[in-house]
């Protein structure tokens, strides 16, 4: 393939570094479901979903750096708490203290996982909602739930790029 | 009861208390999006509540560990589902009554 044959060594280490996540992350999916027994079909497994994975990937694969995912999956669960404290109590409260808008974030991250893992995690964080994505997939259409919302999205934002140690 | 016992007693009915909030939400919040967000963020902080309180009672790795396997898959399938019923409305299904605006 034509792709393959351009492919730089940076490129190359980076779908290897790919292939090292899935495979960790599906051997452990596995340890989760079953323990430690028969841990030979497990590795087996993994093995060729990850190398199906990397395989598969669309465009080109960004690895994640180990301790940064702890980091995001903190600030994560942090923003997802507060949302649900906060909507619960918009929810609860007699004057319902909503105020609906759209707006519209241009996304500075590339596509692939970066862009993925903005679109799926903006619905959790407080008072926003990713509505929708134009054609290209560089603007999303947010959602919020009362008017200082946005400044989750490009919190939000500056995380994922940390993360994949992109450039601003 | 013993200890572990009444704080997991404790954690279980705060999480059934914000799965009312989601639902109450979505009946009182006023268009297709706002209520989504009170499903996904408030059931999303339920079953977390519930799935520590359960991982408590269990005592046992495996068992907490399958838990927040849960929660992470029902996390996923709210915010994919949550987005695919929005997109769904603003595309011109459905009502939709939020005002849009340019930023």
């Amino acid at each position: 393939m034509a792709r393959n044959s351009d492919m730089n060594a940076a490129s190359r280490h980076q779908r290897l570094g790919w292939a090292l996540q899935i495979f960790s992350i599906l051997l452990l999916i596995w340890v989760l479901l079953n323990g430690f027994y028969q841990l030979w079909a497990g590795l087996f497994a993994a093995a060729i979903g990850a190398g199906i994975g990397t395989w598969l990937v669309s465009g080109q694969p960004h690895p994640w750096k180990p301790h940064r995912l702890l980091a995001f999956a903190g600030f994560f669960l942090w923003e997802s708490l507060k949302g649900g404290i906060d909507v619960a109590w918009r929810a609860l409260h007699p004057s319902l203290p909503v105020e609906p808008f759209f707006a519209r974030h241009r996304m500075s991250l590339p596509p692939g996982q970066p862009r993925t893992l903005m679109v799926s995690t903006v619905s959790l964080l407080p008072g926003t909602l990713s509505a929708d994505l134009d054609d290209t997939g560089t603007i999303l259409e947010v959602h919020g739930l009362m008017p200082e919302a946005m400044d989750s999205v490009t919190r939000l934002e500056s995380w994922v790029t940390w993360l994949f140690s992109l450039d601003p | 009861m013993n200890i572990v016992e009444w704080i997991a007693a404790g954690v279980l009915t705060l999480g059934a208390v914000f799965y009312l909030a989601g639902t109450v939400g979505l009946l009182r919040f006023p268009d297709v999006y706002s209520r989504l967000h009170a499903l996904t963020k408030a059931d999303n902080l339920g079953l977390l509540l519930v799935c520590v309180g359960l991982g408590l009672l269990a005592a046992d790795w495996q068992v907490g560990a399958l838990l927040g396997t849960i929660w992470l898959l029902g996390l996923l399938a709210a915010t994919v589902s949550a987005h695919l019923i929005a997109r769904h409305a603003r595309h011109g299904h459905g009502q939709a009554t939020t005002n849009s605006e340019e930023s």
